[in-house]
């Protein structure tokens, strides 16, 4: 039967040489007999119609022929988990990676919005490139670990040597029964702190980052910042930076979703030392004039203005960082009290 | 097919790939070639596809379970298979197993 004939060859193609013919073989007897055993039922030769109905309920050749084969896997189960894990530290460090460099290129060339979107379009280069990395070496443990088992014991090893002493302590409901911070948010949490980070470093070499065409005014105006503005804008880099690095260290430990109670009150009582700075300023003089000799008079009353709105600005925001540092501190008692009580129980 | 059958199938597959298995090695027990196989299995209730049971005798001999030897019936030469002796033991204990899970579900239910 040409149609079977046909079918086989088909079948052939997607099965390993070594086996083929003896598969091929078997698979021929087979259907053989089954083709002379429903001719014998009907009295008479299959019609067209009623073979290719046959043949496709056996099913497609290569369908067919991937039953005869093991199941194959790039990265199988037993890499998986690791695999999944270091790719996505991998995408998120090369994305962190490109931006800090990105952000310094265009700092040391003369910035423009070209060049920034540029950067941006690129993320997605950056990221395919990362990922096809992982995947590549995974698939290259993956291909050691299956066929040559003794080379590669590392992922056996990991389960057999696993105890539950290893497993990490109970992730404990953050207060108010909010959910654990999830890994999106953390990853989130660190990208925009590290832009914000590059955006505040950029600032002094490009003011019109931070109050855009004003810069123009502001260069022909006939104010100036005072000396301590630079202390301050330093020590906002400072608790940035400790920010960035005590999360960046969360997310590499998987430590994420514990709550973060201590940590933020470590962080707001060090955002008190540069507050604390501009308003021990004598006289909360933020801003001064140029030549105050000249324009005392004629500025004078805007000037002061200008510095008790600083002023006031610094103490609104000084104020909300001790609500929410004594707000901490009770919520951290409390804890402290109901994990007592419940040892107690 | 909707989202429900879709699960069902799965399940099914699932719930048959071991009991074939079995079913195959327990007739076995006695020699066939693979249609032959198909056919006894069919008559006792069980329909296998035959993308499913001529893969899964290959895999069952490359497993030592099967022996298989090449001669000519009706003018056609055929693969017939048989239990192996390493088979014979696998197939008890599998058969206990079968039987005790059957008990099992069986209490359960």
């Amino acid at each position: 039967m040409e149609l079977l004939d046909r079918y086989l060859q088909a079948v052939k193609k997607h099965l390993p040489w070594q086996r083929q013919d003896d598969i091929i073989a078997e698979l021929r007897a087979n259907l053989e007999a089954q083709l002379e055993d429903k001719e014998a039922a009907l009295g008479r030769p299959l019609t067209v119609g009623e073979a290719e109905d046959w043949l496709r309920q056996i099913g497609p050749p290569m369908r067919v022929a991937a039953r005869y084969q093991p199941q194959k896997y790039l990265i199988g189960p037993a890499v998986f988990p690791t695999y999944l894990l270091v790719l996505r530290l991998a995408c998120f460090w090369a994305t962190i990676a490109y931006l800090i460099g990105s952000a310094a290129q265009i700092a040391a060339q003369t910035p423009s919005w070209a060049a920034v979107s540029e950067a941006v379009l690129r993320v997605p280069g950056v990221l395919m490139i990362a990922a096809a990395w992982v995947t590549l070496t995974f698939a290259a443990i993956e291909f050691t670990a299956t066929h040559y088992p003794a080379k590669c014991p590392a992922f056996a090893r990991v389960s057999a040597d696993w105890t539950p002493g290893t497993l990490p302590p109970m992730e404990t409901e953050a207060a108010g029964g909010k959910k654990p911070r999830s890994f999106a948010h953390a990853v989130a949490e660190v990208v925009f702190g590290s832009l914000f980070l590059g955006w505040w470093l950029l600032v002094p070499r490009h003011p019109y980052l931070l109050i855009g065409p004003g810069v123009l005014y502001w260069h022909s105006s006939p104010f100036q910042l005072a000396p301590v503005l630079i202390l301050f804008y330093w020590w906002v880099v400072v608790v940035n930076v400790v920010q960035l690095v005590w999360r960046s260290t969360d997310l590499i430990r998987g430590s994420w979703p514990r709550p973060r109670t201590a940590q933020n009150m470590v962080i707001s009582a060090i955002g008190l030392i540069p507050l604390a700075i501009l308003l021990s300023v004598p006289n909360h003089a933020f801003v001064l004039l140029r030549n105050p000799g000249l324009d005392q008079a004629r500025y004078g009353a805007a000037l002061t203005s200008i510095n008790l709105s600083i002023q006031w600005s610094a103490i609104v925001i000084c104020a909300i960082t001790i609500l929410q540092l004594l707000f901490g501190s009770g919520r951290m008692i409390l804890d402290s009290y109901r994990k007592r009580a419940a040892a107690m129980r | 097919m909707t989202l429900s059958e879709n699960l069902f199938e799965n399940l099914r597959l699932e719930l048959r790939r071991g009991c074939l298995t079995l079913a195959a090695l327990a007739q076995l027990r006695q020699e066939h070639y693979g249609y032959s196989l198909r056919k006894a299995l069919a008559e006792r209730g069980l329909e296998i596809d035959e993308s499913t049971l001529y893969p899964l005798l290959r895999r069952l001999e490359a497993q030592g379970l099967l022996t298989s030897e090449w001669r000519e019936e009706d003018k056609r030469n055929k693969r017939f298979y048989r239990l192996s002796s390493d088979g014979e033991q696998i197939f008890g204990q599998l058969l206990q197993e079968w039987r005790a899970i059957n008990t099992s579900i069986d209490n359960i239910l």
